[in-house]
């Protein structure tokens, strides 16, 4: 191996995975490990200070902490860091001039990446969202300094002939929304970015904001000046301190180099933009509510009509949008509303970015093109189940407020329409893949008691309907369900839908809706014989060990805290009733299914 | 206009009306729980949910506009399965304690329960079981069966612009409770217990007192202040046990205020006077009615034979009906012969007329309670109308929802300063000079009308006096800085429309004559008319008394309060008192004291023994309000009849009643022998009493140091009134003394660490007429150098500490604070 001197290296970059995610997993050490050991090894000082970079998400967090090295232009990408292993990358990659092949990431790494279309989180990951130059260098800013070039009737159009759709849920034409508000008349509008990202498991928003908050800034821009405002809001939780963190940053930048304040980009225009922390009530993602925080009452939604865009934040005409809505605008306006349109399908255009979760191997942030099948996001991004013995039983969208796919329709592209058609919706993006491990009863009482909980109060359908659904779905799951209650579900499910004052109580029996059409047999089943297919409901599991199966491997009676499993050597297993405390630690051991 | 269908009807609607709003006033009825047409729409209780062709979605009347065309069904199958499930939803935890709640039998919820509650529930019962919250004084919130419609949280905060009451944490658990769990403080203007559709919210005082189909309700006129509110009274077995405001009925459409809710069991006092009282040496015994009067009888036609009729006087009252009224001028007139009669409207309302008529040419000057509505620019000046008016209040509360924009000037934070655009803070009794001193901003940048100005008398001599009030010195001699004089000025020059408002009464010591002058001054450099100088009598019946010859007339030699009570000149012999206690209401109490001492007959008839009263040789006991019918006169000129609603106290009669048996006595019959007889007369004196109009005049008025403090009295003393009384008499009132029973001293937080005055302690109270003791509160609401203390309770005297000017004005008196027991 010939050894290389340290002065032999022209430029040396290092790009650790600073997220959320990566902070989580330990990226903070890493980077500390790494700045500790070049500055011993006697590497430049100058080069050293580059050479240490935050970056964004990068999307694989299932692969934290995540780091590029980057030797004289030559990336080499490392996974599953710790701060021990930075000794070695140094010693031998940095030094040696030979990366560490056991760490390097591995062909799923690309297989994940490859499959996504990239345009919002392009940049996440690559750039350091604490750096404005980062940003511009890039072309970063173009797109607002080129909207301010135009009249704001002709970005409005350039919007609406992009295909672009609200990124937050419900779809609604971005253009057009602009329009309602742009024709509204008042002397004072404003522009609300949305960043109150509420749905469990989410987190596409912060992910953006955190890997590069000028993106938002800069849609922000577009969009206050295409509506006629001169002042935004963007309402983020409190939850999100990094975020918020990188925010403020990127204010005070932009504000210093004249892309915020008084007559921005050198025009005439003034824009500027305040942060409001939410106090992390899922109901302030709801537009209406949110503009009741932020007007300092309590987080209410009210009804519709009048849309915000003609009363909104303080009775001014308002535009509320998404931070992905918002992030996605500086490349429509950069390249073109042909280019945007010609992604995606004939309703849906663009690209999505999702929040991959649950029972698959790959999990973390993915931006996919719309109309891509749920099985190419699954199978190729995800890299399939989790488990090698677990099959895909379906997969969930739009959080608390969508539904389940079953593993069946998994050909299904995945646009506004056709989830929307499958009883599901596209939500904000979170996407929550389970095997077969996983209860239905079980999963539509989480969604609902976090529809329950997060009800505001007002209207009596969401308040006591989703109270009273969450009853019968907890006596469903403790075996305690009644015969009616299917029926019952049904009709109170429907009712609470049509008569619930929001898009929260709207949508809030979803979950228990669609399970109910694909899996009502589950239902039954814990209903009608008292036991839980797959298991999950403790009061209902009687665990058994099936004869054939069973391959006499004792695995089951080491795991076995009560001392429940009879096994000798050559013996099949027996499992005690009485003894038995169904905590599943057998079921779960069991590398032959064999526990039922 | 548009027109819609609702269930095959053709109706029309206003544009803008929601459809709930639309078919309610098409007397189709709607269910609903959560919807006042005082409160923006809320959409809480889904029961309004209605058909509209052509839209997919159910639609909540409430909350949707109607719009020309519609076609709307409320009443379908599938609506009446929508409403069940709610009813049903909402039934599986509201606890049935029908039985024991006050609400049953006008619960919207019990209601609704039985149009379309259903015997069998789908649901397992889980009844909320929280304790009510009795803590706070006359409201009882109970959680339990809370519906959370909001509408007491909403009325509270939107409406009243107080906030007492939020919803607390979210979803299912969601309470309504004051911030932070505490003790309900707030207004007790009692809305809530009128807008809460089911048992949550309850009356203390009516609790367990009659179920309500027992009541007979009966509407009349609210006794208290000059807005005359219509309260709907719940009689039960002879007694009042209730009001309540209706929608739709009085000048109030449905709004009261906590004194006309809860003051009215005033009249059932244990102190009630019920016998007449004649005095024996220093002590009083009772006598019979035949008794007493030939002893006031014999009494003061003894006087007139030896003084002259001019040597008797009496005193009429702003509490008692316009025929008490007019009874007792013309007993004083045509029985005594003498033209000395007043009331206490010539510390308030008279003044505001005198002025008026001086500035305006202009007689009668009733207020429009809906004036604020749609004005430019609101400008309370040293008044919050929110606790003299509190219904009048709430109209400039609404204007400022609408888009008015309000400016107060005032030395403490009141409900309209914090509801206020600006706040012009100003020190005490310095209206005069901010008014000038805008004046004279409005005159050097000539900002007034200059075509109305050259047709009003005075605007030379007006002109000059104003040339001193430079913003600089304004700000010296007000506090307001400088720069707010000139903004404040140019606001209300550039104004579209404006309203200047005032309130003047004899329970606040820190504007007079001077101010109003000084108000209606701008009015007309602004060239506006009289209408946009809005100050509102002050009590039930001052606008009335006034107008039914309560004052000296001015083509006879009369004297009027001034000069009877406080004129060093001896004429008076004798008093004839109904319905006042000049001793404790009026200012410079030592000196009424004085000068009744030194009377040789004194009158007095009251529902309680009075400290006036205790100093009368007969004491005739008068039926209060409720126990008599008669009319008050509102502060807006609206004749309104007060019913006997009850069975007077005692022997007690109507104060009419008793002057017309007195002239019996005397030998002269008044031409009066029933109610209808006074009303018939009392119409034609109203006729001859309209004098022609005169011209408008510019009223010169400066700035006076009225106070006299000096290094023995210090401090200043401002007496204004507080929300939960009006006057002395709802002092008597059981349910109001709960909440606040005795004259509390604000004192500023700075002053009393100096005099080391610790918060409740008792401090002496002296000025250079007299001293009283005083409990003492440390507050940051009173600027330092200044004590705040209401007038309304008797037990505190205030009055021994006030001043008159010669000008018939109160003043700021200088005090001086020690500790109790301390002697100076």
């Amino acid at each position: 191996m010939a050894s290389k001197n340290n002065t032999d290296i022209k430029s040396l970059v290092i790009r650790v995975c600073v997220g959320t995610g990566g902070l989580a997993a330990g990226s903070q050490e890493v980077i500390d490990e790494f700045t500790k050991l070049l500055k011993k090894k006697g590497v430049r000082a100058e080069v050293l200070k580059k050479c240490v970079n935050k970056t964004g998400c990068r999307g694989f967090c299932a692969k934290d902490v995540l780091a590029d090295v980057i030797v004289d232009g030559i990336s080499h990408t490392y996974q599953l860091l710790t701060a021990e292993n930075v000794a070695r990358i140094v010693e031998e990659h940095i030094v040696g001039g030979e990366p560490v092949e056991q760490w390097l990431v591995g062909p799923e790494y690309h297989a994940f990446h490859d499959k996504q279309t990239k345009i919002l989180l392009h940049e996440c990951g690559h750039i350091d969202p604490e750096d404005i130059n980062a940003y511009t260098e890039i072309g970063g800013y173009n797109g607002a300094r080129k909207a301010l070039t135009m009249k704001p009737e002709n970005i409005i159009a350039q919007i609406k002939d992009s295909g672009l759709r609200g990124r937050g849920g419900a779809g609604f034409p971005t253009g057009l929304k602009w329009e309602f508000c742009r024709n509204a008349d008042s002397d004072q509008k404003y522009i609300i970015c949305n960043a109150d990202e509420g749905d469990p498991g989410a987190f596409m928003d912060r992910s953006i904001i955190e890997g590069n908050p000028h993106s938002v800034i800069e849609g922000m821009i577009i969009s206050g000046y295409a509506i006629g405002a001169s002042f935004g809001y963007i309402y983020i939780r409190a939850e999100y301190p990094l975020a918020i963190e990188r925010l403020k940053i990127a204010l005070s930048e932009a504000r210093s180099n004249g892309f915020l304040g008084k007559g921005i980009f050198n025009s005439d225009f003034d824009f500027e933009l305040k942060i409001k922390e939410g106090a992390g009530a899922f109901i302030c993602g709801e537009e209406t509510a949110l503009i009741a925080s932020i007007e300092g009452k309590r987080g209410m939604p009210r009804s519709k009509p009048p849309f915000p865009a003609h009363k909104g934040l303080l009775g001014k005409p308002t535009v509320i949008n998404n931070v992905e809505t918002l992030a996605t605008l500086p490349s429509i306006m950069t390249k073109g509303a042909k280019w945007f349109s010609s992604i995606g399908t004939e309703k849906s255009k663009g690209t999505k970015v999702f929040a991959l979760t649950g029972k698959i191997k790959n999990t973390g942030l993915i931006e996919v093109p719309m109309g891509i099948s749920l099985k190419e996001i699954i199978y190729d991004i995800g890299g399939g189940m989790e488990k090698k013995n677990r099959t895909l039983k379906a997969v969930q969208t739009g959080g608390p407020s969508g539904g389940c796919i079953p593993a069946a329709n998994i050909d299904m592209p995945v646009d506004y329409e056709s989830l929307a058609a499958a009883g599901s919706m596209m939500g904000s993006g979170g996407m929550v893949v389970m095997d077969d491990l996983t209860c239905m009863v079980d999963m539509s009482k989480f969604f609902l008691t976090f529809t329950a909980n997060e009800s505001c109060g007002k209207c009596v359908p969401c308040r006591v309907g989703t109270k009273r659904m969450l009853e019968i779905l907890t006596r469903i799951t403790e075996g305690k369900g009644k015969s009616s209650d299917i029926d019952l579900l049904l009709e109170l499910g429907k009712d609470i839908k049509l008569a619930s004052l929001c898009g929260l109580g709207q949508s809030a029996p979803n979950p228990v809706l669609s399970t109910l059409h694909y899996f009502r047999d589950e239902y039954e089943a814990h209903i009608n014989e008292g036991i839980c297919p797959a298991g999950v409901c403790k009061s209902l599991r009687r665990y058994t060990v099936s004869d054939e199966a069973c391959k006499m491997c004792g695995k089951c009676k080491t795991v076995c805290p009560s001392d429940a499993v009879t096994w000798e050597k050559k013996q099949k297993a027996v499992i005690s009733k009485e003894k038995c405390i169904k905590c599943g630690a057998c079921y779960e051991a069991c590398p032959f299914n064999a526990i039922l | 206009m548009i027109n819609l269908e609702i269930n095959g009807k053709k109706i029309t609607a206003n544009e803008g009306d929601t459809i709930l709003r639309a078919s309610l006033n098409n007397d189709i009825y709607i269910p609903n729980l959560c919807d006042d047409k005082r409160l923006r729409p809320y959409g809480g209780c889904r029961l309004c949910i209605v058909e509209v062709e052509g839209q997919a979605r159910l639609m909540a009347a409430c909350s949707s506009p109607a719009v020309d065309g519609m076609v709307i069904q409320t009443e379908t199958p599938k609506l009446k399965k929508y409403r069940q499930t709610i009813i049903e939803l909402l039934l599986v935890h509201h606890p049935l304690e029908c039985p024991e709640c006050d609400k049953a039998g006008e619960c919207n919820l019990q209601d609704l329960a039985y149009e379309y509650g259903k015997p069998e529930s789908r649901f397992i019962r889980s009844r909320k079981t929280t304790k009510s919250d009795i803590r706070g004084p006359l409201i009882e919130l109970t959680s339990r069966r809370c519906i959370l419609c909001g509408k007491c949280v909403r009325i509270c905060s939107d409406h009243q612009g107080r906030g007492a009451i939020g919803l607390i944490g979210r979803g299912f658990p969601t309470v309504v409770q004051p911030a932070f769990g505490e003790t309900l403080e707030c207004d007790y203007c009692g809305q809530c217990l009128d807008v809460c559709p089911t048992g949550a919210i309850l009356s203390k005082p009516y609790k367990f007192t009659a179920r309500s189909w027992f009541l007979d309700e009966q509407d009349s006129i609210c006794p208290f202040c000059g807005v005359g509110c219509t309260l709907t009274l719940g009689i039960r077995e002879g007694k009042i046990l209730r009001a309540r405001g209706e929608q739709g009925k009085g000048v109030n459409d449905g709004n009261l205020c906590g004194r006309g809710r809860f003051g009215i069991d005033y009249i059932y006092s244990k102190k009630r006077l019920t016998t007449p009282l004649i005095k024996k040496g220093e002590e009083f015994v009772t006598a019979s009615w035949e008794e007493a009067l030939a002893h006031v009888a014999k009494s003061l036609t003894n006087i007139i034979k030896k003084y002259g009729p001019a040597a008797v006087g009496a005193i009429g009252s702003p509490r008692c009906t316009n025929e008490d009224n007019f009874a007792l001028n013309k007993f004083i007139r045509e029985v005594v012969g003498s033209d000395n009669i007043e009331s206490s409207a010539a510390f308030g309302y008279e003044k505001v007329q005198k002025v008026m008529t001086a500035a305006f040419g202009t007689n009668n000057h009733p207020v429009n309670l809906e004036s604020p509505l749609g004005k430019e620019i609101i400008f309370a000046v040293e008044s919050d109308l929110s606790v003299t008016h509190p219904i009048f209040g709430l109209k400039i509360l609404e204007a400022t929802r609408e888009g008015s924009r309000l400016i107060t000037a005032d030395s403490r934070e009141t409900k309209l300063t914090r509801h206020s655009a600006d706040w012009l803070k100003l020190m005490d009794g310095t209206s005069v000079a901010l008014l000038n001193g805008i004046m004279h901003v409005i005159t050097e940048d000539d900002l007034f009308n200059k075509e109305t100005v050259t047709g009003i008398a005075n605007f030379d001599t007006f002109l000059a006096s104003l040339k001193e009030y430079t913003p600089e010195k304004t700000a010296e001699l007000t506090g307001v800085p400088a720069a707010k004089i000139i903004e404040t000025a140019k606001a209300l020059a550039a104004a579209k429309s404006r309203l200047i408002t005032l309130s003047l009464s004899l329970s606040e010591n820190t504007k007079g004559s001077a101010a109003i002058k000084a108000a209606a001054n701008l009015v007309n450099l602004l060239g506006e008319g009289a209408e946009s100088l809005q100050i509102p009598a002050e009590y039930s019946n001052t606008y009335g008394s006034y107008n039914s010859g309560l004052r000296p007339d001015s083509n006879k030699p009369g004297k009027g309060l001034k000069e009877m009570l406080y004129d060093s000149e001896s004429f008076l012999k004798a008093i004839y008192i109904m319905g006042e206690d000049p001793v404790i209401n009026f200012p410079n109490s030592t000196a009424v004291t004085e000068k009744l001492k030194s009377l040789d007959f004194i009158v007095v008839q009251d529902i309680f023994l009075t400290a006036t009263a205790k100093m009368a040789d007969v004491v005739f006991p008068a039926s209060s309000w409720g126990e008599k019918s008669g009319t008050f006169t509102n502060a807006s000129s609206i004749d309104q009849e007060v019913l006997k609603l009850v069975d007077p106290t005692g022997q007690s009669v109507s104060d009419w009643m008793i002057l017309k048996n007195l002239s019996l006595t005397m030998g002269s019959d008044l031409g009066i022998k029933k109610l209808a007889d006074i009303q018939h007369e009392l119409k034609s004196y109203h006729e001859k009493q309209k004098a022609p109009e005169g011209v408008k005049a510019f009223l010169t008025v400066h700035h006076g140091p009225a106070e006299e403090i000096d290094s023995r009295f210090p401090f200043k003393l401002v007496i204004r009134d507080i929300l939960q009384h009006s006057g002395s008499m709802s002092t008597r009132s059981k349910s109001l003394d709960l909440v606040i029973s005795e004259a509390l001293l604000k004192l500023n937080t700075e002053d009393a660490e100096r005099l080391a005055i610790r918060d409740s302690s008792h401090v002496k109270l002296s000025s250079k007429n007299g001293e009283i003791y005083l409990k003492a509160v440390i507050s940051e609401d009173v600027p330092m150098g200044t004590v705040f203390v209401p007038s309304h309770f008797p037990y505190a005297r205030i009055n021994t500490l006030t001043q008159l000017t010669p000008e018939g004005d109160a003043v700021i008196a200088g005090v001086n604070i020690e500790h109790a027991g301390k002697s100076s």
